[in-house]
């Protein structure tokens, strides 16, 4: 046999091998699995990586519940799909599996986006199903749809404005001033920006990083839509159906000026990241409760061993009511091939019930959506408790509505064009348009 | 789904047969009559092909034209309805209005005037540059080439990486050499299309050249030969032998860079974002199908670009006026 | 160093001057190469760039940065490229992805030769009725755009042929198998087989499909391996549509749509990003090494005869 032949015949095995490798992974991913050893089995999908904190807390539950499930003969499984921005590949695996009938029984999902997904039949009806526990909850919680409830919060969250407090000192901002934003009545937008102003100063790059520039997924929408409501602005109306009128009115609109007027002041923009305050470049970072957990425990070079920040709430709009952001994501059941949705309701109650709530939220460091896990809980002058305060005052959560991932794109837009157009009004009233005709499609 | 394919298969089906049918009594008449045998081996060897055809390539074609007219929303799959223009009369408002349809006509206008001349003048002086029997010629295609190879998702992370408005990112420090500040690139919408150009232009002007180089090759040297010996500079016989010489490369490469510039998508997708200053057609209606799950205005445009590339390709053929082979 | 020549004469007697052309030939090779280098500098600094980047570590991509170190790859600490390759790897699995595009890419190419080129071969050596009508319909949809078509495909995919789990995976070699253009370039080859070698063997009793397989496939070599190329750079290259069609098996992802799942997440340092596109790009470049003659003859034959 020539030297040839034997290439070829070696290329063809290394070939047919390679492939056949893949055969074990192919199969495995196949397994629908139902019916294992007499089990019922209860799939739930959840929108992060299962080497993330969270993704660790939910793999403990679901471990948990089949320990606790053995002898009533029901397993669940558990798919990992991150989320991640742009092309937003947790939807599209749902679109994808709504289209092959293949939904699995639970799924999370956007507190925000509740009504979407309820009124394109992806989620079930589960009022009936968790009469008995929905008062453990925080009522602005609950994911409500028509009247019925359509999910269950996973957790809760509150965000405010994480300062150094080294450059509050440097920019001669007291203690006592402090102390004061940081009591019932929060600030207003004056004293916002008067503290803004002395820290421009001190700042090696803006003042407050706000999270314009986190336009490309849900960071900027959750971070920034409190100020909307604080402004006495709106975003639609009751039903959801309606944003002409309501996205483009003065007060909305005035809001989106006031962005435009911090940019233009030099106080933030959509450059600056979250490394910057870590660094200490610059003074404040508006992030949600997850930035507390970072803080202690990554030793960032401006704040060693968890030491010198502090959290401020957000601010009081000149007109209108304090308004904190609130929402993150929920548990729903979905409407699948599964008629029999007992076993879902099982694990349903079992991922949010207070042991879960705990084991979660002490993960991603955020806070738990139920009473009694938080009573006590925390420390009266930790920044968790003032969060938690802040949360019960005055957090007013994202706009119900069908169309919600529309308008959020349609906000992002906004914002992501705010510091380079005169035209701020015009480019607002133009998305409403735009915004109208697609949710009207819905 | 499935009752309408079952009907379009019958319907290709049936023009099958009656082509067949036609065909066979052609060659009745004329006495060249068909071996059986040959013709049912011969019909199982393309079955295979006709079937993937079908599925993969006419079906889908044939639905996005479908779902051009209806409203069909991918949330929502059993309610489609007939809805006749209307997505076309939404499009043609969203450009009138000035709105997102617009900037994606706009970018996708920018981008073709930009990157075609550009692609095509860069790939023509390269091939030039290439075309001699010098050694290490060889070393010198492999460089020019190297860009095309590696794929549009690395090449758009490698120059977003590149094009990083730090002052410490690649360009930033090389400009700062010169005194220029940091500059935005992707980050500012006047100038983030013309790098989507030239990033392109880069990458794409390689693959054109070979096809230059091999139109080159057939211009026979004895022309050029006649010419020098008429004394003729080389800059005449460039405009006189080699560029009419190359008249049918120019002519493909020209329609299949700008049908691929109409097209474009993964670059101003990975490297601007969902933004004003990003949608290009194909993105745009993309982000419509999957974002938004309107399948049908998706659909829409899907079609009306066909149509416009469709024109544009058989304008161009007119122009430069080369018979089609085959 | 000139010698006394012997004038040349051309054909009518006439005295030929030879100018002697040695030292501004150098000059001219000379200017030639540094010119062609520095093109070269000019379409290969991002991907040197590429290389250099994925060996450092953050603090070393910003001490360099603004340098000329930026193009060199950090060579006082071997072991931090190491660190961003394994954890792009292997942690990041970006070999299990690597393995998936391998496997997909043979079984397209295996699919794509064999139901091409028995198409092309019909079409180009069969007498059957409703021949023309096929030539046709495949020039005809040579020319249609087909990115278009990329969400009806997904709901013929998905929603009509209801391939779900480990099927998915026809849903990537099926498309990428089928492929028109390559389909007219085997008829046209396969045109210029002269018939004499059929003939002999059907003489020698062949069947069909032998006399494919064991003559026709042998004697076409070059357009074989050039659909082979072409079809593994595409199926590697491929992003778009394989993220679209696995987001609920990422597993089964090819290489580019999990990169950028890779290039998203936020624990990963920007020297392991660029690793992981160094990566995805070294098969393609051995291919494309290994297999430059093919690819230039692609170009001969599409640049022709369209």
């Amino acid at each position: 046999m020539s030297v040839k032949k034997i290439f070829k015949i070696i290329g063809v095995v290394a070939c047919a091998a390679i492939v056949a490798s893949g055969i074990p992974g192919w199969v495995i991913n196949d397994s629908d699995a139902d019916g294992l050893n007499g089990n019922t089995v209860v799939s739930v999908m959840f929108h992060v990586s299962s080497s993330s904190k969270e993704g660790q807390a939910y793999k403990k539950r679901i471990d948990a519940f089949n320990e606790a499930y053995k002898d009533k003969k029901i397993k669940a499984t558990a798919n990992y799909i991150p989320r991640t921005d742009g092309s937003s590949a947790y939807e599209t695996a749902l679109i994808s599996m709504k289209i092959s009938n293949k939904l699995p029984d639970i799924i999370t999902f956007d507190s925000p986006k509740c009504s979407y997904y309820a009124a394109n039949n992806y989620l079930y009806n589960i009022t009936n199903m968790v009469a008995d526990i929905k008062d453990e909850f925080f009522e602005g919680s609950i994911n409500y749809y028509n009247g019925y409830i359509y999910g269950l919060p996973i957790q809760e969250s509150s965000a405010g404005f994480y300062y150094n407090k080294d450059l509050f000192k440097k920019a001669g901002i007291s203690d006592k001033e402090i102390s004061e934003y940081s009591d019932e009545s929060p600030w207003t937008y004056e004293e916002f920006k008067s503290v803004c102003s002395r820290l421009k100063s001190v700042c090696s790059k803006v003042p407050v990083n706000m999270s314009i520039g986190g336009t490309s997924d849900e960071t900027a929408p959750y971070l920034l839509y409190p100020f909307v409501y604080a402004s006495g602005g709106q975003f639609a109306s009751e039903d959801g159906n309606t944003v002409k009128g309501y996205l483009d009115s003065e007060k909305t609109i005035s809001t989106f000026e006031f962005f435009q007027e911090l940019i233009n002041e030099g106080y933030t923009d959509d450059k600056v990241d979250a490394n910057a305050f870590y660094n200490g470049e610059t003074a404040m970072y508006l992030s949600s409760g997850w930035t507390i957990a970072d803080l202690r425990n990554k030793n960032y070079s401006a704040f060693p061993n968890g030491s010198n920040w502090g959290l401020l709430p957000y601010p009081y709009g000149e007109e209108g009511c304090a308004a904190s952001a609130t929402g993150s994501w929920s548990f729903g059941i979905t409407q699948n091939h599964h008629q029999d949705k007992a076993a879902a309701r099982e694990l349903l109650k079992w991922l949010v019930n207070d042991e879960s709530s705990r084991v979660i939220t002490e993960h991603t460091g955020m806070i738990s959506a139920k009473k009694a896990v938080n009573e006590g809980r925390y420390d009266a002058d930790s920044p968790e408790a003032m969060l938690l305060q802040q949360l019960a005052n005055t957090g007013k959560a994202r706009p119900p509505m069908v169309g919600y991932s529309v308008l959020s794109t349609t906000f992002n837009q906004i914002i992501h064009e705010l510091g380079r157009t005169n035209n701020l009004r015009d480019l607002i009233t133009e998305r409403t348009v735009t915004l109208q005709e697609t949710i009207d499609k819905y | 789904m499935g009752t309408i394919s079952i009907l379009i298969f019958a319907v290709f089906l049936a023009v099958f047969l009656g082509v067949v049918t036609y065909d066979l009594y052609k060659s009745k008449k004329n006495g060249t009559n068909f071996r059986i045998k040959n013709c049912v081996v011969g019909f199982l060897m393309v079955a295979p092909a006709v079937l993937l055809t079908f599925l993969f390539i006419l079906l889908p074609m044939l639905f996005s034209l479908g779902y051009a007219f209806t409203d069909f929303n991918q949330m929502r799959p059993d309610e489609v309805n007939f809805v006749g223009f209307n997505n076309f009369k939404e499009i043609f408002r969203e450009i009138g209005a000035g709105g997102d349809m617009l900037s994606a006509l706009k970018n996708t206008a920018i981008f073709v005037v930009g990157v075609v001349p550009l692609q095509i003048l860069l790939a023509l002086g390269l091939a030039l540059f290439c075309n001699r029997k010098v050694r290490g010629v060889a070393i010198f295609k492999v460089c020019f080439f190297a860009p095309v190879v590696i794929s549009l998702t690395v090449t758009s992370y490698l120059w977003v990486t590149i094009l990083s408005p730090e002052a410490d990112g690649l360009l930033n420090s090389f400009l700062a050499l010169f005194g220029i500040p940091e500059q935005d690139f992707l980050s500012n919408p006047d100038t983030a299309m013309l790098w989507i150009v030239i990033i392109s232009a880069w990458q794409g002007c390689g693959y054109q050249m070979l096809i230059f180089l091999s139109g080159l090759t057939n211009i026979r040297s004895d022309l050029y030969e006649a010419a020098r010996l008429d004394g003729a500079n080389a800059w005449y016989r460039f405009i006189h032998i080699t560029v009419p010489g190359l008249k049918s490369s120019v002519l493909y490469i020209t329609i299949t860079v700008f049908i691929g510039a109409c097209r474009i998508m993964v670059q101003p997708m990975l490297m601007i974002g969902p933004y004003p200053e990003g949608w290009t057609l194909s993105y745009y209606m993309y982000m419509q199908g999957t974002e938004y799950s309107l399948v049908g205005k998706s659909s829409a445009i899907a079609l009306l670009m066909t149509i416009f590339i469709g024109l544009v390709t058989f304008i161009q053929k007119k122009v430069l006026g080369e018979k089609k082979s085959g | 160093m000139a010698k006394k020549k012997l004038p040349l004469l051309d054909a009518d007697g006439n005295e030929i001057t030879v100018v002697k052309q040695n030292t501004s030939k150098i000059a001219k090779n000379v200017v030639y190469y540094v010119c062609g280098a520095v093109m070269s500098l000019f379409f290969l600094f991002p991907l040197i760039y590429m290389l250099a980047y994925s060996t450092k570590t953050e603090a070393a991509i910003a001490e360099s940065a603004g340098t000329l170190g930026m193009f060199l790859p950090d060579f006082s600490n071997l072991g931090a490229a190491f660190d961003n390759y394994k954890k792009v790897l292997v942690d990041y699995d970006v070999a299990k992805y690597a393995l998936n595009s391998v496997r997909y890419a043979i079984i397209s190419i295996v699919l794509n030769v064999i139901i091409n080129g028995l198409a092309g071969y019909v079409l180009a050596k069969f007498r059957i009725p409703g021949k023309r009508f096929f030539t046709f319909i495949i020039l005809f949809l040579i020319v249609v755009p087909v990115e278009t078509s990329i969400i009806p495909l997904f709901i013929v995919v998905k929603q009509m042929l209801g391939l779900n789990g480990a099927a998915t995976i026809l849903g990537i070699v099926f498309p990428a198998a089928i492929s028109v253009f390559n389909m007219f370039l085997f008829m046209q080859f396969f045109q210029g087989i002269p018939k004499d070698y059929e003939e002999a063997a059907r003489i020698d009793g062949a069947g069909n499909l032998k006399i494919f397989f064991k003559i026709i496939l042998p004697l076409s070599k070059p357009i074989v391996a050039t659909v082979a190329v072409f079809c593994f750079i595409g199926v590697w290259n491929d992003y778009l549509w394989p993220s679209l069609l696995l987001t609920n098996n990422q597993d089964l992802m090819p290489v580019q749509a999990a990169l950028t799942i890779i290039q998203q997440d936020t624990e990963l340092s920007a020297g392991a990003k660029m690793a992981s596109l160094v990566v995805t790009s070294i098969p393609i470049f051995i291919v494309y090494v290994a297999a430059q003659k093919y690819i230039v003859q692609g170009f001969g034959t599409a640049g022709l005869k369209v």
